[in-house]
């Protein structure tokens, strides 16, 4: 062996070693998790290594040991605690995995210190964040977690009486039926339809409207066609639309395709596709403090309250954006990853382009349902 | 006033163009081709017929007389199903079943067909259309050749729309 | 069918009995029969010559095979030929084949209507917005290709009978028709003769019109509800159908949509003096308040 390479050789030892001695005194979140959650260090030793230790234990679901862990845990039961995550209710929050989280210091003592810790999970549409901001405490020589459990949303008693309509439909046997009356489809109608051009591609927003008396099941197919009318490219408006379209209700929808250049667009042929389904038209959900907020964040918040006696495990709530013309600029959306119970506020926030919120003046927004008991 | 278009050989084609106007003068027929006239649509209805319905309900007719000769010479009403629904299949089933008990087959040539759309239901959910066709007719009885006939007759056609296709639901010579 | 006076004398003589109504003959050396017959009908064919032969009827409709005695009579009875077509007749024995064209024509009564009526649900008020086309079959499910009238008639409880009568071309006839003023279960009916086919077809409100609501204080909120919702022709727009009430205020908004129930939408939202409240449903806007408790 020559003298470079051993130099080689020495350095790349030394590297390893360092590299070992990092990962054994700060471990990352991930490895931490892996392991079980117990450093070589006692982890809880900080105050960010104390929410560390929780945050890894919440990801692996060992409910025991986070609740354990707590300074403050005689204060509500572990079951309290691991609902507070879950979710009381099914929603998407009861089949959400953990897929990181993120602590940030916001202010320290010698005994306590303000942690914020943003988790943020993976459901089945997409990834919803949550943010806590926790009370950590010192207790000899670790620190303890104060968790600010949210308990279960007290529903006072009460009878709402639930009358609204309901559609069954009865659709004829199989067999060969030309000629045979089949129940009619609901017709439906795109009001609005408006293509821009993204970064991300082109994108095609609009709206629809069941303009029957019957509730149908939508969906929008858009094509792009170019100058010799030959189709470049096909999508769907996938879940940005309410699929569930009561008597003279209007859906946005948005529908994307990646890459696409609107310069190379001479045409779009739109689709829409309509089925008769079995509805109920409950529940009511209101929208209420609807707010445009500006730049330098935009966003439309709110509240989505129930009015209904069912618990709603899923809502989704679309946003459509208008300029001063009256003309669909953007849709955007948010699925609430918490069950909306009956008479219960819900805080929502949907997320504005930044470029596009100047040119927004006024918004409409509907929630799609989903319920356990129900259709919607 | 639209000229008919004549279209040659389809019955060995896999494509066929009811659209695709192609010279005339060949009246030659081989084995198993046909040649095709199809005149302008003469419409009774309200409803207009998009070049590509036309082209389409013409395509699927034509196929439909090979499926039919097939199953006729196999005794095989299984060939019927894709092209065939309602009365016509059931009838065309029928004769299978009557062929195989009598151990009869019978192989059925196309030697021309003259098409026309005489009719678009308003509704979409079917359509009319006269075939003056020319085939020979062999019949065999055991295997054995008893009469080959030529036939001139004037079918008269109803077409439905299935999933994907049209579908015959009368063939019914005149 | 041509060609075939070539043949060559057969097995069997010619004689031919027809039934009832058979007008023409055909008749070759060895095979006389009706050049037409009307499906279902009964008729024989006599053979000629002596000797066993083999009596053929060969169509994509129906195959009939039938040993014959030379000199003998091949009797077939009602309803036996049934399916109309174009069919080849074929005698074979101990010479060549003697072959004969029949025509079996559909019968002459109808006996079922395949009724194709469109839409089953529409809204009132639409000029021709009604269509019916109808197919005339036999009792053997043979189309009638002869001109036959078909009556077509649309009836409702509270407007005049509108009724057509068209002459099939082809078996086929169509109509158009007028949904009525009135919602309701209209009969929408085809006929020929005894036979009758019937469709019902579901007259529906159409748009809201003239979209009111008021407003009322109940403690912090503010109760709305709106008129009867009607639509233009004054027919009560079903419940279920949603109404959107919009209240503006500030830089903030609340938003509800609410599905009309006993002929009215009704909904209690926040109390913000000075909101503008709107109502709409569909693309139909309605009256504003403002809100000045």
């Amino acid at each position: 062996m020559n003298k470079s390479g051993r130099l080689l050789a020495v350095i790349l030892g030394a590297v390893t070693v360092a590299l070992i001695v990092i990962g054994t005194l700060d471990p990352s979140s991930t490895a931490l998790a892996y392991a079980g959650g117990q450093g070589l260090v006692p982890s809880s030793s900080t105050p960010e290594l104390a929410v560390r230790d929780l945050a890894a234990e919440i990801g692996m679901r060992e409910w025991g040991r986070a609740y354990g862990s707590l300074a403050n845990k005689a204060e509500f039961t572990e079951q309290n605690f691991q609902n507070d995550l879950t979710g009381y209710y099914l929603s998407l929050r009861t089949y959400a995995t953990l897929d990181h989280f993120q602590v940030r210091p916001l202010h320290a003592t010698a005994n306590d210190a303000e942690m914020r810790l943003v988790l943020y999970w993976s459901t089945v549409v997409g990834t919803s964040v949550s943010t806590r901001d926790l009370h950590v405490v010192r207790d000899g020589d670790h620190w303890d977690v104060d968790w600010p459990v949210a308990k279960k949303p007290d529903v006072p008693p009460q009878v709402i009486p639930v009358n609204y309509l309901r559609w069954d439909v009865i659709y004829p046997g199989a067999g060969d039926d030309w000629g045979e009356q089949n129940v009619e489809a609901p017709h439906v109608r795109i009001v609005d339809m408006h293509p821009v051009q993204r970064a991300e591609g082109v994108v095609i927003l609009g709206e629809l409207l069941n303009e029957d008396i019957v509730p149908a099941y939508v969906s929008v197919n858009a094509t792009l066609l170019d100058k010799e009318q030959h189709p470049i490219a096909s999508a769907g408006s996938f879940d940005k639309i309410s699929h569930i379209l009561l008597p003279k209700q209007v859906t946005p929808f948005f529908i994307i395709f990646p890459n696409a250049q609107l310069s190379d667009v001479k045409s779009i042929r739109m689709t829409p596709f309509s089925t008769l389904v079995p509805a109920s038209a409950d529940p009511v959900i209101a929208i209420d403090n609807e707010h445009l907020n500006p730049v330098p964040d935009p966003s439309l918040t709110g509240q989505v309250i129930n009015q209904s006696g069912q618990v709603v495990n899923v809502a989704h709530v679309l946003g459509t954006f208008y300029d001063k013309s009256g003309q669909v600029v953007w849709v955007a959306g948010e699925y609430l990853d918490r069950a909306l119970l009956p008479q219960t506020p819900e805080a929502f926030d949907i997320h504005i382009p930044e470029d596009l919120a100047r040119d927004i003046s006024s918004e409409r927004t509907v929630v799609a349902t989903y319920s356990e008991r129900g259709e919607q | 006033m639209a000229q008919p278009r004549l279209i040659f050989g389809v019955l060995l084609s896999a494509a066929v163009s009811a659209g695709a106007g192609m010279a005339a003068g060949q009246a030659g027929v081989g084995a198993g081709q046909a040649t095709v006239r199809v005149e302008p649509a003469h419409l009774s209805g309200p409803r207009a017929l998009a070049e590509q319905t036309e082209q389409a309900a013409i395509r699927d007719y034509l196929e439909s007389w090979q499926t039919m000769c097939a199953a006729l010479e196999q005794n095989q009403p299984g060939l019927l199903n894709a092209d065939f629904t309602g009365t016509a299949k059931d009838k065309l089933s029928e004769t299978i079943h009557e062929q195989e008990a009598a151990g009869i087959d019978t192989r059925y040539e196309a030697r021309a067909h003259d098409l026309q759309i005489v009719f678009y239901s308003p509704e979409g959910l079917s359509i009319e259309l006269i075939d003056n066709v020319d085939y020979d007719v062999q019949v065999f009885d055991q295997g054995k050749s008893v009469s080959t006939e030529p036939v001139h007759a004037r079918y008269i056609v109803l077409l439905t729309p299935a999933e994907v296709r049209w579908r015959v639901r009368v063939l019914q010579a005149e | 069918m041509t060609g075939l006076s070539a043949m060559m004398c057969c097995a069997a003589m010619v004689l031919v009995s027809l039934a009832a109504g058979q007008a023409a003959m055909a008749q070759s050396s060895g095979l006389t029969l009706p050049s037409s017959i009307a499906a279902g009908s009964a008729f024989s064919i006599q053979t000629s010559g002596s000797g066993a032969g083999t009596l053929y009827i060969v169509g994509p409709g129906q195959v009939i095979k039938r040993d014959v005695q030379g000199g003998g009579a091949a009797f077939i009875s009602a309803g036996s030929l049934h399916n109309a077509g174009q069919y080849l007749v074929i005698l074979t024995g101990n010479g060549p084949s003697e072959t004969q064209a029949l025509t079996v024509t559909p019968a002459a009564q109808p006996a079922a209507l395949s009724f194709l009526a469109k839409p089953s649900r529409l809204p009132v008020g639409l000029s021709d917005g009604i269509t019916g086309a109808v197919y005339v079959f036999d009792a053997y499910q043979n189309l009638i290709t002869a001109p036959e009238p078909v009556n077509f008639e649309l009836s409702s409880p509270a407007q005049p009978e509108q009724t057509r009568t068209v002459i099939t071309r082809n078996g086929a006839a169509w109509t158009e028709m007028n949904s009525t003023a009135h919602q309701g279960n209209d009969k929408f009916v085809a006929r020929i003769g005894s036979v009758t086919s019937m469709r019902v077809v579901e007259q529906v409100p159409g748009d809201p019109c003239g979209l009111q609501m008021t407003a009322s204080p109940a403690g912090s909120e503010v109760k709305l509800a709106t008129a009867p919702v009607r639509d233009c022709s004054g027919n009560a727009v079903p419940d279920g159908t949603v109404v959107t009430f919009t209240e503006a205020y500030g830089n903030s908004q609340s938003t509800v949509d609410v599905p009309i129930k006993r002929g009215i939408a009704a909904v209690e939202m926040p109390a913000h003096p000075g909101a503008l409240i709107s109502v709409a449903s569909g693309v139909v806007m309605g009256n504003q308040i403002r809100w000045e408790r």
